[in-house]
């Protein structure tokens, strides 16, 4: 296992929804349990988790306070279920979780407004108590566990896909906010590159904006949408110039902005270059063998993802893609 | 002859008394969303925020002037529409030399503004995220731009909104849903901790003119 | 304690100063009571010529052997009574402050006298510990050591063996020169000219050579150290000489042949070098040398070498050495702009460091001193420089100091550019320009020869067709732009270097929050570290430029001349081991921060020079065998069983241990006639932790009210005696004893007035406690 310097878990984990991956990518939730099972990790999902709030956090609908508050019922869930390791799928949740954590254990004052609602509106178990979540140790994401078991991975290979052309993008908000927690860097953000080494197929050492943003913006993809495109269209354009056949991601979020709008920017920018979008986990269950439909389901992705099966020489049956409206 | 007045009209006094904590720089410091350790006194006004920043670089947003209008306690920064230009990408706040984050100061300001109408108008057309949490405890992407997302991603996402349940079956996962308690203990947690209250107050702005 | 004491106590009236409000007829009176006190006198002035005769005469016709002299502080006339008392030991005598610490700080006449009679009661009882003790002279080895052969380490070895030491002056590198010779040209600020950094070190380095005290040893590192009384013991590795240097002719066929390339260091590895190789051409020593790195050992120089110099097997050799004192003039090393890789150091060719373009300029450099593109081969057509890559940033990796010489060496380098290739356009993109003093001058100039300052800290460099792109807001103008540019220069923050941690840690000396070598006092004593004996000079120290370096390097030479050519005399108050009680455990070894404890053959070995007689070490030793000569337990214990033996029922005592600071302070307060409760009984101690927990104990139980400790808090040991307070407050309540009669507070010398409110409110509270 890496040698890393902060807590990866490998069992007791609440292997934590993310409401895009839910609605818009909900293979990365099948990937991703997929390859944890092959690693042998221990997770549960639970029912009573609710969302993050983050796209509405950050849609600045919710207030910090409440936000805070439904962590605090989140997280006691998850240590009366003994499964207290939060591994989000997304970015967001694991700032937004990681965020909530730190002011519940920081801010007293904060902490006991909280409790004092709860214990007011017999809601009493939910209380937090100072440190029952550490934001560090018990908050990782996805791709921190795939790291941490990286060396593991090969032993589960199913197919080569060394010949690939691999960008990679990680989430702002796993790498900026909480930028002391981050693996492998997040000036030049490499975690994902290093998961994709010891699958034999290494992504571009660097291309120009490699840091930077998707461009959702959150509210701006909606209520600013010209402003969102133009700067996604920063990163698509030298996506082009690097000739990628795929961008892995490690957020719903990006992915919807990359994989949705990818026709939308090839017709703002008159340039054309097909690649893929997936999430990392995505990835590792289609190297580990995994149908691309039943578990990658790709047939919810905008952009066709069989073209990248064909370079990869990987048989599929178009037919199990009901979603797509074909020319034929 | 009087020059001298004209001049001392337009000069600033700090005035001898102990330096007063209520300008809008301390407010921030002093909000639940700020880290006890943010930077922004520290401020020398570098430009690296703006010049790593996405929304500066398309747009008249410049980060370095949002930190320098806070810095001079110019209030109506809050009621300037150029804080909404923000990603909330973090960019500014993981690079920043002396610990600012201009990310979070945007935040802080856009709810100060959402205190006031300016702000509530800002976010009215995100309510529909607020009203499904309520319902479910699920996040969505607001139903009221649901139009133009059609247009953007075509027939295909259609289908899948359509489809969803079938394809996540096809996918061997379980219901996306809270269970039913658990869906009625978030309601409860969200009346409890002030947010019902507050969604009917940004609803409200919708019955102003 | 003699068996006998024949004590002669002198109350000085110091004309008026204490007579006028201490009653010292009532005290002799007191005093006459005291069978062991052989002789008291008065006099108006004690100091004076005719207090000389009295106190001498005293002595002879009395046949006293120890000697209380009730008058002003020790520190005003300690030195003189010293001399005052012979034939006596000079130790043998003590001085109970009544003037700063009593007769003017206390209104009340009454209260004063009582005061003052408590206070030489005290020193009575201490004095019969007293034991007649002897100045060490000390004598360390005339020999020093001096790590790094830089600017700064050369410039020492220089200057002490001038002044007659012996020098062995190490190198980790094959070379000597260190940055300076690296970086090409220096800027000298009054004559606003750029000079050739070779020229002016060559001499310097030339005095080394020639100097038949210095020994210089080149790839060498200090492998170990180990204090020896006043010395050191050091070993030293150096690497093999795999090409004998008595043999070298440097005529250069090795390298021809050698088939191995590795990064040119020299260069800032714009260029590759052979395995075996000269790092440049005016190298000292000019010999060639071998990278054991890179050698594949394939014998191809050893086949072509016309003098058989060259042996592949030749082994380590290890020296050990003992010195009187040790120079760490190890340098810096730049940041890693890797760190920063927005900044595109790592992926574009055409992005450079200030040294690498310094290389690029340098005649001796990869293009012989044409400044090309390094994807091009072309001039470029403009250069930006990129300020505080590293330097004055607080986020991870990255240092919150300013590096100081940064904003020189881009004008310079700018300026250079400029000279040469006039249709080159330079940018500097900048924070603050820092050009302090003459600087400012140099800065101006330099603009005014058109190099572009741009104020804003840019985002990021990218790629765009056969040129870069720097992106930016000038923060002056609001102006958010993209600057096409053929080179990117960074100024990387200066470092402590890797040699220099090592260094420290091989040595035993603390480092600073950002790893540089931490001075003792930075602004009183410069270039001195913690530990007595090794001294630091240069960018060891922190970033400076080459001046700063020779102006400190020349500094510890001096205060090295002191301690070896000086011939010290220390004060004989240092720890003593009993042998008998010692069981070797080392802890007190491991707890002396000045390092003045050694094991050495199966007993502990106490340096004169290094220990201060603070006695820390006392509370760390499990089997009490530690003492501090002439300060036993006992008579502290002494001390304070002289202040209450006086003790009135109604009167209330506190008694105040304070540190060399604190009864500066409280001396102050008398010198400002600050009213100060005389319930205050001060005893000064070196060191708060001297003060165990059995003398506070036994002060509480034998009438004192409360004890006070009044510490300075620049210790690195402030939380730790600040945690012991907490502890003895414990025992003293499992003790039956109320904890709130011990306090602990800072002490400042100005702060006089604090420290008396501070006594005040502490006999306030103790008045209600007893109440």
């Amino acid at each position: 296992m890496v040698d890393v310097d902060k807590f990866i878990p490998t069992e007791n984990i609440t292997l934590f929804r993310s409401c895009l991956v839910s609605a818009e990518y909900p293979g990365v939730e099948a990937s991703t349990k997929f390859v944890f099972d092959k690693l042998g990790v221990e997770y549960v999902i639970d029912r009573n988790q609710s969302c993050c709030t983050g796209l509405g956090h950050y849609y600045d609908i919710f207030d910090e306070l409440s936000t805070t508050a439904l962590a605090a019922r989140n997280f006691s869930y998850a240590i009366r279920n003994n499964h207290k390791q939060y591994v989000p799928m997304c970015a967001t949740c694991y700032a937004i979780l990681k965020t909530s954590a730190k002011i519940l254990n920081e801010k007293d004052d904060v902490r006991e407004e909280i409790n004092k609602a709860f214990r007011e509106n017999g809601l009493e178990e939910f209380q937090y108590n100072k440190g029952d979540i550490d934001p560090r140790d018990d908050i990782t994401h996805v791709v921190d566990v795939l790291y941490y078991l990286k060396d593991k991975i090969p032993e589960f290979k199913k197919r080569d896909i060394s010949n690939l052309t691999i960008a990679t993008h990680h989430g702002c908000h796993y790498c900026k906010v909480h930028y002391n927690d981050t693996l492998c860097g997040y000036r030049n953000p490499e975690i994902i590159d290093k998961i994709c080494e010891v699958m034999e197929a290494p992504a571009l050492q660097w291309y120009d904006h490699k840091p930077r943003h998707c461009g959702s913006g959150f509210r701006q993809r909606y209520a600013n949408r010209e402003l969102s495109l133009d700067a996604t269209v920063d990163k698509f354009e030298s996506l082009h110039k690097e000739k990628v056949d795929v961008l892995l991601v490690m957020c719903p979020n990006c992915q919807l902005q990359f994989d949705r709008y990818e026709q939308v920017l090839e017709d703002m920018t008159g340039d054309k270059h097909y690649f893929a979008v997936m999430n990392i986990a995505q990835l590792v269950a289609l190297y580990m063998g995994a149908d691309p439909y039943k578990v990658l389901g790709i047939q919810t992705h905008t952009v066709n993802v069989e073209p990248l099966l064909d370079k990869l020489g990987i048989e599929y049956d178009s037919t199990e893609d009901t979603l797509h409206v074909r020319n034929e | 002859m009087d020059y001298g007045c004209v001049i001392l009209k337009k000069l600033g006094r700090r005035e001898m008394t102990n330096e007063s904590e209520d300008d809008l720089a301390h407010k921030i410091l002093k909000d639940i969303k700020a880290p006890s350790d943010l930077g922004l006194l520290r401020c020398v006004q570098c430009g690296l925020c703006t010049s790593m920043c996405p929304a500066s670089r398309h747009s008249e947003y410049d980060a370095r002037e949002i930190i320098k209008r806070v810095l001079d306690n110019d209030e109506s920064i809050i009621e300037d529409e150029i804080i909404w230009n923000c990603f909330y990408c973090y960019t500014c706040h993981s690079v920043c030399p002396v610990g600012n984050s201009v990310c979070e100061v945007n935040q802080i300001l856009r709810q100060m503004a959402i205190d006031k109408d300016v702000g509530k108008k800002q976010i009215e057309s995100f309510m529909s995220f607020a009203d499904s949490f309520l319902e479910e405890g699920l996040g969505i992407i607001p139903k009221e731009y649901h139009g133009q997302l059609k247009i953007d991603y075509g027939k295909h996402w259609e289908n899948l909104q359509e489809n969803l349940q079938e394809v996540r079956e096809e996918l061997g996962l379980d219901s996306m849903f809270l269970l039913p308690e658990a869906k009625e203990s978030v309601d409860k947690t969200l009346d409890a901790i002030g947010f019902k209250k507050r969604v009917d107050s940004i609803k409200e702005v919708r019955n102003r003119k | 304690m003699s068996e006998t004491n024949r004590i002669g106590v002198f109350l000085c009236h110091c004309g008026g100063n204490i007579s006028d409000n201490v009653d010292l007829d009532k005290i002799e009176e007191k005093l006459s009571e005291n069978e062991e006190i052989c002789s008291i006198k008065h006099h108006e002035n004690l100091c004076s010529l005719e207090g000389r005769n009295i106190i001498k005469d005293q002595i002879l016709r009395e046949n006293l052997d120890k000697v209380v002299i009730s008058a002003c502080s020790k520190i005003t006339h300690g030195a003189t009574f010293q001399k005052y008392i012979q034939p006596l030991n000079p130790y043998l005598f003590e001085m109970p402050n009544v003037r700063e610490q009593c007769s003017w700080v206390t209104e009340d006449k009454d209260k004063s006298t009582k005061k003052a009679l408590s206070l030489i009661n005290s020193a009575i009882e201490t004095v019969k510990y007293n034991e007649p003790l002897k100045k060490i002279p000390t004598k360390v080895k005339n020999s020093v050591l001096v790590i790094g052969a830089g600017i700064s380490g050369i410039t020492t070895a220089n200057s002490l063996a001038k002044q007659g030491m012996e020098v062995t002056l190490i190198e980790k590198r094959p070379a000597v020169g260190g940055a300076m010779i690296q970086v090409g040209k220096v800027f000298t600020p009054d004559k606003m000219s750029e000079d050739c950094a070779a020229c002016l070190l060559n001499p310097v380095i030339d005095e080394m050579v020639h100097n038949d005290k210095i020994t210089l040893l080149t790839n060498t590192v200090l492998e170990r150290s180990s204090r020896n009384a006043g010395n050191f013991d050091v070993i030293l590795r150096k690497k093999p000489d795999y090409i004998d240097p008595e043999k070298c002719t440097s005529c250069g066929k090795c390298t021809q042949a050698c088939p191995s390339f590795a990064p040119d260091e020299w260069n800032e590895g714009l260029n590759n070098r052979k395995a075996v190789y000269k790092p440049f051409p005016q190298a000292v020593p000019s010999t060639y040398t071998l990278d054991d790195d890179f050698c594949i050992k394939c014998g191809a120089c050893i086949n072509v070498c016309p003098t058989n110099a060259i042996n592949l097997d030749a082994i380590d050799e290890i020296i050990s050495l003992t010195v009187g004192a040790v120079v760490i003039a190890t340098g810096h090393q730049r940041f890693d702009t890797n760190k920063r890789p927005e900044y595109g150091h790592p992926f574009y060719e055409d992005v450079l460091s200030q040294m690498q373009l310094a290389r690029l300029m340098g005649i001796n450099g990869p293009t012989n001193g044409h400044l090309q593109v390094p994807s091009t081969g072309k001039v470029p057509r403009r250069v930006v420089m990129i300020q505080c890559v590293g330097s004055r940033d607080q986020m991870p990796d990255g240092h919150k100091y300013c590096s100081k010489v940064c904003c020189m060496v881009a004008l310079k380098n700018a300026n250079l550019i400029h000279s040469h290739y006039p249709d080159t356009e330079v940018i500097i993109c900048y924070t603050d320009i820092r050009t302090p003093g003459v600087y400012e001058k140099y800065y101006k100039y330099v603009q005014d020869n058109g190099i572009q300052l741009i104020r804003g800290r840019p985002g990021e460099i990218a790629r765009e067709d056969d040129h870069l792109i720097v992106r930016i807001e000038d923060t002056l103008t609001h102006n958010k732009q993209e600057i096409p540019t053929d080179l990117v220069v960074l100024s990387a923050a200066l470092e402590s270097s890797q040699g220099t941690i090592d260094a420290a840690k091989t040595l035993g000396v603390p480092l600073t929050e950002d790893k540089f070598i931490k001075e003792k006092h930075p602004k009183m004593q410069p270039v001195s570290t913690d530990i007595e004996g090794i001294f630091v000079c240069g960018t060891a120290q922190g970033p400076k430029d080459i001046t700063d370096s020779i102006i400190q390097a020349n500094t510890a030479s001096t205060k090295i001349s002191e301690l070896i050519n000086g011939g010290l005399e220390v004060e004989p108050h240092i720890a003593s081991i009993n042998v008998k009680k010692c069981v070797l455990c080392g802890k007190c070894v491991d707890n002396c921060r000045y390092q003045a404890l050694s094991i050495y053959q199966n007993s502990i070995r106490v340096g004169p020079i290094a220990c201060t007689g603070c006695g820390d070490c006392i509370i760390t030793c499990p089997q009490e065998a530690i003492s501090i000569q002439g300060q036993s337990d006992e008579r502290l214990e002494a001390s304070i069983k002289g202040i209450l033996k006086d003790k009135d029922d109604d009167e209330q005592i506190i008694i105040a241990f304070l540190d060399d600071i604190g009864n500066v302070s409280a001396n102050n307060m008398g010198i400002n006639r600050v009213e100060c409760p005389s319930s205050i009984r001060i005893i000064n101690v070196p060191f708060i932790n001297r003060v165990k927990y059995k003398h506070i104990k036994y002060a509480l139980t034998h009438g004192a009210d409360g004890v006070f400790l009044g510490e300075y808090p620049d210790s690195y040991k402030h939380d730790e005696i600040r945690e012991n307070v907490q502890v003895m407050k414990k025992h003293l309540q499992e003790d039956g004893i109320n904890p709130e009669r011990l306090i602990i507070h800072s002490v400042f010398i100005p702060y006089f007035r604090g420290l008396a409110s501070q006594f005040k409110e502490f006999d306030d509270v103790l008045a209600t406690l007893s109440s």
